[in-house]
Parts: C-alpha cells; structure tokens; sequence
C-alpha cells in the first residue's frame, strides 16, 4: 500500500470511500457490540446477527479492494473468513478469536481516520500484517467440535437434501440445544401466496428460528401452491398451530426436543427471545471495553445518497422549471392586454426573482451529482499495471486533471469506451521496447490521459506516443470493406475518422499487432449516447490521440429554441459555436455538398427544413447558420429563425420508435407543447466534413 | 433463505402470475369503447392510463406516416399513433370529437393512439367474450356483446407495436 508522505485532505473519491465504509463499520460495531454481550452472557450468537457481520465484512473487502488498499482488503478478507467459519459452525467464537475480531474492526476504524486526516501512517502496514497474521494462527480450523448429528430427524429426504450448508449447520445446532424440529406445511392460493407467507414467516420467527423455505411438491387443488417451512422451536407442534392459527395437521414434527412435552405450556410463555435480555446483561456487566472516544465521533461528514433520489430532485427541479416557463409566458401575456401592463410587468418582477432562485436550485442539486473522473482514473491505472505485466511492455500511464467533475451518471458511462481506448493503446499503439529502439524512441512508452473543463465541456484525451495510424491502410480497408467507394476522395482526417465505423476492426491488417482489437465503433456511439463526440488525430511513427468531449451534464441543459417553418427545435447550447446570417456569397455549392466560407474554413451544411423534411411555412430568405461543433468537428445548421436560450430537461421519447437519426429527445418549454432536442453529434458526424482547401 | 429456494421460488413466482392471470379468465373485463369511421372497437381499460384532447401534435423526422408525432403530457413526451392507420381506414386531421387514448405498456412505457371518439366503458363476463371472425394477425382479440351487436376487441400490443399491420 502507498503511504502517503505530506498530509493533505481527502478528495472527493476518497471522502465517498470513508463515508461509505465508516457507514459499515458503525453497523459491524453494533452487531459486534450485541455478539459480546451474548457471548459474556454464555448464549450462543445470533445467526442473523451473524450474517449480517459477514456480508459486512465483505462489503468493506470489496470497497477496499475498488479503492486500491489493499492491506484493508485483506484485513476484510480475513475478518469475513472468521466469520464464515463462525456461521457455518466450522469454528467456534472463542473469547480470544472474538477479541481479535474486536480488534481488527477497531484497527479498521484507525485506518479510516488516518485516511480521513491525509492518508495512512508509515507502518499501519505492518501492523495490519501483523493482526492478521495473529487472526491466521488463531483460526485454525481443526479446532472446531461437531455439533449434533442431523440423522435421524423424519422429515422427507427431499427436504434434507435441499439444504445450505449454512442451513444444515443450524439444523445441528439447534438439535444440539434440544429444541423440536417442526416442518410446516402450507398451502396457499396462488394470487395471495407471497403475503401470506411471509406472514407465516414472521410468525414463525417470534416462537423459534426459521430454518429453511422450501416450494414442496405436492397435489395442492388450482390456483394453490404448497410451502415446507423446517422451523426450530421450543414449543411443540399443537402449541405451534395454535399459535400460528393453522391445523395441526399442518405441523409434522420432525424430531421431538428434549424437553418435558408438559412443559410446554410453560416454556412457551418464555420463549420468544425478547431484544431485552442481551441489553440486561450488558447493563450488568463491569469494565466493557470502551471505544475511544475520537472513534465515536464521525471522521467524515458526507451523507451516501441514492443516484436515483437525485434524478427524482432534477426531475422535479426540471417541471419547476416548466412551471417557471409558463409563468413568464402568462407575464408576457398580461402585459400585452391593454390596461393590464401594470400588472404584467409586476408578474415578471416576481417571475424574474423567482427565477434567479430556481437557476441555483439547479446549480445546488447539479453540483451534488458532479464526481471527480478520479473513479474512473484510478481504474485505469490499475488496468494499465496489469496490462504492462500481461504484455510485456514498457509504459507508463500518466494522469492529469483527475479532479475534474462529471455528472456522476457520465462518469459510470465512460468507463467502458475509456478502458477500451487505453487497452487498445497498450496492445496496439505502443509497439515493444525494442521496435521502439530501433526508430530511436525510449523503450519506455508513455500514455497520458487527460481531463480538462472547457466551458460547459470536459474534454479527455489519451495520447499515445506509438506508431500512429496509416490513414492510407485505414482508407484501403475501408474500400476493401466497402465502407467507402474505391474513388473516393477523402482528407487524412476523414482517412483517420473511418477507424470509427462500424465493421472496420483496428486490428491487426492495420496496426500489425497480436491480440485483439476493440471496436472503435462502440466507443463512438456510447459517447454520442451521452450527447458528446470521440474524435481521433494521429501522425505516424509519432502517436495518436483520442479526444472524447463530453458535456459536464446531462440533468438539465442550456438550449438555443430555432424555428423552421412552424417547428421548432432545442439545440444544446454547448454544442453552439456561434450565430450568424450568411451573406449571399458565402453559401457555396461543391458538387453534391453545400459549403459555408467562414473565416478561411469551409464548412459543411445542413439544412435543418431538408433533413427534418418541413413542409411548413416558406424556407426563410436569409436563413440563420448556426454553427455547431463537437470535439473538432463542425457544421452549419441553417434555419429560419431564432426564437431564444432556454433552460431544458431532456426527456426520452416513448412509443414504438425507439430512435430517430438526429433527434436526442424532447423538452416542453413551459407552454404544453413538445419540441424535439436535436442530436447534435449525430448531426456532425453524419455531415461529410470538410477542411480549409 | 437457500439460494436453490429463491431460484426455485422465482420460477413458482412466474408460474402463479401465469396462473392467476388465467384465474382471472372467469372475472369481469372492462373494456373502454371508442370508435374510427363509424365502427366500435374496444381496448382493456387496466392498460389505459389517461384520454387526453389531441392538442398540437410535434411532427417527427424520419418515422413512418402512422406516427403522427409527439405530445407532451406534463412534460413526458408520448408518440401518437394514428389508429386508423392499423385498421387501414383513410387518415383524417382530428375533428371535436377526436381523442387521443394513451395506452401503457408492459415495460412502462406510453404511446398515445388518436381515434375519431371515445365512447363509454363497456363491462362484460369473460365467458361472455367470442372469438374474432376474421384473422387479423392478432390485431382483434375476442368480440364483446355490446346492445345488439358486438365490438371488437383489440389487442393494445398489436395496436401500438411498430411494424404490426404495416
């Protein structure tokens, strides 16, 4: 485990790690806490108590594993092995193993403070080696007596054998404590069976332990549904229906306690295990050992939320928005009424002020969803390590900008292309150490893989410096695949854009490497998915660089509102450059595509009345281009008018067709009617680029 | 509970919903009628979620002509589907009477299907309903006594699957 040298605070990941696993260590210690008390108090622990402590205890292996401390991991590891045995009855809780649990929850807790403070203490790796190297020699299996045998209980052999191991040893141990074995059967109506049986479950656990559910065959009449439940108990079986309000025809005992049937009247009114007792005796017992008190306080101070209760915040953040939009239209409305203007330009007073309050309503709760790519970074650089040791190459990844915040849903989404992208650079890119020699470039092969906040983009590059892409084979490919006509004339950066289509691989034919390739065409579109565009620059012999930009968030977007004939369209504003009505000579036609000249540059054009096929209204006499970029690309959008910046929810369109080319979804601006939100990177990268000449 | 138990018990989950679905056979079905040039049809009422007046449909690009664009139910936005379309009948531009029905699907989803009027609620015996006379490919499921005569019944997932009755 690194141990950090100088102290600093805790980044945003880090803070999640602690406030997630300080939330599961605070329910280990109480679950801890009620073992002890049981366990002074000579009582066997309590299985659930039990299980809740292992799933525990595997929960904090697995976020410290995520989070690269691998000392905590394995401390988890060890912990939860303890416990395994414990549940299974493969090993007994002795005072000393318990103790030693004791200790490591209370050693993880340290460690969550020193993280909490800047990182571990030089040496909390040896002490850690040390406990579990103490909990390794303490827990040595063979020392684990046999409880009862199971034989001899009359209870179908069907049932036996469906059995848990986990289940089985319950069986023993409440064999061994003398209690009945009971199978219950119940027969259930179909369309009711779910309640009803969990109302017996429950009714079962206040008189004993349920121990095993099982559907049980059996000529049940229709629309009925036969149920075995094995239960431990105290009581006998006629108590037991009595108590359940079923037949005793419906209660088989399967093997008969120890104790006096004639007692059973008796013992039924001190059974049910009340919460009370283990609390009792905990009040009674002296010198408990306390926690320290710094351990008592909460070393972070984060609330864990659902992703899911944030969209339902945006959600409702989003129609407060809609209701804000129809409010500014009925100010507007009054306005124009004659006599009204007064009270028009009053309402938009209180529209305004209102609105100033729901923008950092929204800033507030878009803030809340922003993680740092860290996460994702992180995951990275493990997969990069694993990469060097699998293949045998020299590199290094390096890592600028983990700090910078995404929507935490983006962030989950981006995964995938990313891991695909820096694998391919590993295994295709970087050639070995010693082609590297041979060009004269150090063996070492460096990734870079950065993040940086452009306005309402983040940008992420991973930059290579390998062999690069031939354009020329890429193209041959291409032709070879019929993706493009053999007479196609196309850029180097339309050549390079091509690794991007569908059914053209990477792989070898091109790069002339072992190993395979990604489809480059998935990581296209699951970044298009999330309203952002993947575009790639190479130059051979010298590297290659993928550019994914993205928006920071996809709860609410900034849009321009165009108009075409009667229609009208949202655009996102992050994907709009800038605005402007074309002069007569700047709409060029070149063979089949319309260009724009703008500053030097040739762009190409979409007219939006076209490619949506709007027959309304005439097509405007001086049309506005609005131009739009994504990464490097962009493309003039023509329309007829420009009708305002909005705030919008995007939302998804429902009905039988499922997409549509160059739609992302639609908003209703407040006014009840809907308008579709363009897709912008479907538009750009449809549209054939084009370059300065 | 065993892992063996909760697999087996989302196997006998399925069955019951299967079998109680067919349980229900011998209840009563309410039907919502509504009517296209003249003739009455009728839908399930539990997959009905609202009728709402056919307000300014958003045209959409790229879709078949039976897709008559998208409306905005406070702010969740639904595709209309011309029903006449399915029963291929002439399209009209939608008239006073003109509802639009919109229907929830098995996975939650919403479509809306404009029709020329939307009737009363129709409630007939299960043992009551006839099998359709003509094979529409699914589209008309059973036929409900309604006076003198029948309605059809139809089916609401062949009325709003896309590529159903072309």
């Amino acid at each position: 485990m690194a141990t950090r040298g100088p102290k600093k605070t805790p980044g945003r990941a880090e803070r999640e790690f602690l406030s997630e696993s300080e939330e599961i260590l605070e329910r280990m210690r109480d679950d801890l806490g009620a073992c002890l008390e049981r366990a002074s108090a000579g009582a066997e622990l309590a299985p659930d108590v039990l299980n809740r402590l292992f799933r525990s205890a595997h929960s904090l292996k697995g976020l410290s594993g995520m989070f690269g401390l691998e000392s905590l991991a394995e401390l988890a590891h060890r912990i939860e092995d303890l416990l395994d045995a414990w549940r299974l009855g493969r090993a007994q809780p002795t005072p000393e193993r318990l103790a030693l649990f004791e200790e490591s929850v209370e050693l993880f807790g340290h460690a969550l403070e020193q993280l909490a403070g800047g990182g571990l203490d030089a040496g909390f790796g040896d002490t850690v080696a040390a406990l579990i190297a103490r909990i390794a020699a303490e827990n040595a299996p063979s020392t684990a007596p046999q409880s009862a045998e199971s034989g001899a209980i009359d209870a179908p052999p069907a049932l036996l054998r469906a059995l848990t191991e986990y289940e089985e040893h319950r069986l023993r141990e409440n064999l061994a404590r003398g209690r009945s074995i009971h199978v219950v059967t119940a027969v259930l109506q179909l369309a009711s069976f779910e309640d009803r049986l969990s109302e017996i479950s429950t009714a079962l656990r206040e008189v004993g332990e349920l121990l095993s559910t099982l559907p049980s065959p059996g000529d049940g009449g229709p629309g009925e549904i036969r149920f075995a439940l094995l239960v431990a108990s105290e009581l006998d079986a006629a108590s037991l229906a009595a108590r359940l309000e079923l037949s005793p025809a419906a209660i088989h005992t399967a093997r008969a306690g120890r104790r006096d049937p004639g007692a059973n009247s008796a013992s039924s009114a001190e059974l049910p295990r009340t919460e009370a007792e283990p609390a009792a005796a905990a009040d009674a017992r002296e010198g408990a050992p306390e926690t320290e008190t710094a351990t008592l306080r909460s070393v972070s101070d984060t609330v864990r939320v659902d992703v899911r209760k944030l969209d339902e915040l945006m959600n409702l953040v989003g129609e407060l928005a809609l209701e804000r939009g129809a409010l500014s239209e009925f100010a507007r409305r009054l306005g124009a009424e004659p006599g009204l203007a007064r009270l028009g330009a009053e309402l938009d007073k209180i529209h305004k002020a209102l609105d100033r309050k729901l923008q950092d309503l929204q800033a507030s709760v878009i803030e809340v969803r922003m993680v740092p790519l860290r996460q994702v970074f992180d995951k990275l650089s493990r997969v990069a390590r694993r990469l060097r040791l699998d293949l045998g190459k020299q590199a290094r990844l390096e890592i600028k900008g983990a700090d910078t915040e995404l929507d935490k849903l983006i962030v989950e989404e981006l995964v995938d292309p990313l891991m695909h992208i820096v694998r391919n650079a590993f295994d295709h890119a970087l050639e070995t150490p010693e082609e590297r020699r041979a060009v004269g470039k150090p063996a070492e092969g460096v990734i870079r893989l950065e993040a940086t906040q452009r306005g309402n983009d983040v940008v992420i590059t991973v930059a290579d410096d390998g062999r690069g892409i031939d354009a020329q084979r890429v193209l041959a490919k291409a032709i070879e695949r019929g993706l493009v006509p053999p007479t196609a004339q196309l850029s180097q950066r339309e050549m390079l854009d091509l690794v991007f289509a569908p059914g053209l691989s990477t792989r070898s034919e091109v790069t002339e490497t072992s190993g395979r390739g990604v489809g480059m065409d998935v990581v296209r579109s699951n970044v298009s998915a999330l309203g952002g565009i993947a575009s790639v620059d190479s130059a051979l012999g010298v590297g290659t660089t993928l550019t994914l930009t993205l928006p920071i968030t996809l709860a609410i977007i900034q849009a321009l509102v165009v108009g075409v004939g009667e229609e009208r369209y949202a655009i996102p504003l992050n994907a709009v450059r800038e605005v402007l009505i074309p002069g007569a000579d700047a709409l060029q036609r070149s063979g089949t595509r319309e260009l724009l000249a703008l500053r030097g540059d040739a762009l190409p054009v979409l007219r939006l009345r076209d490619e949506f096929a709007v027959r309304s209204g005439t097509p405007a006499i001086k049309p506005f281009a609005v131009i739009l970029g994504l990464g490097d690309a962009r493309l003039a959008l023509l329309v007829d008018r420009l009708e305002g910046q909005r705030d919008t929810v995007i939302k998804p369109i429902q009905g039988p067709v499922r997409s549509v080319r160059g739609v992302a979804g639609a908003t209703d601006l407040g006014d009840r009617s809907a308008v579709l939100v363009l897709d912008v990177a479907a538009l750009v990268s449809s549209a054939p680029r084009a370059e300065a000449a | 509970m065993s892992a063996a138990a909760s697999r087996s018990w989302d196997v006998l989950a399925r069955a019951a919903a299967a079998r109680s679905a067919a349980v229900e056979t011998r209840v009563q079905r309410e039907l919502l009628v509504f009517s296209l040039a003249g003739t009455h049809y009728a839908l399930p009422i539990e997959r009905v979620r609202e009728i709402v007046r056919p307000r300014a449909l958003t045209p959409m690009p790229h879709v078949p002509a039976e897709i008559l664009g998208v409306l905005s139910l406070r702010g969740e936005i639904v595709q209309v589907i011309d029903t006449r379309h399915r029963f291929r009948l002439a399209s009209v531009p939608p008239s006073r009477g003109s509802r639009v029905i919109v229907m929830s699907g098995e996975h939650g989803d919403v479509t809306g299907l404009l029709v020329d009027g939307v009737h009363e609620v129709l409630r007939v015996d299960e043992g009551e309903l006839r099998p359709p006379t003509t094979a529409d490919g699914g589209l008309i499921t059973a036929l409900a006594p309604r006076g003198e005569g029948f309605v059809s019944l139809v089916s609401p997932e062949h009325v709003v699957k896309f590529d159903a009755g072309g």
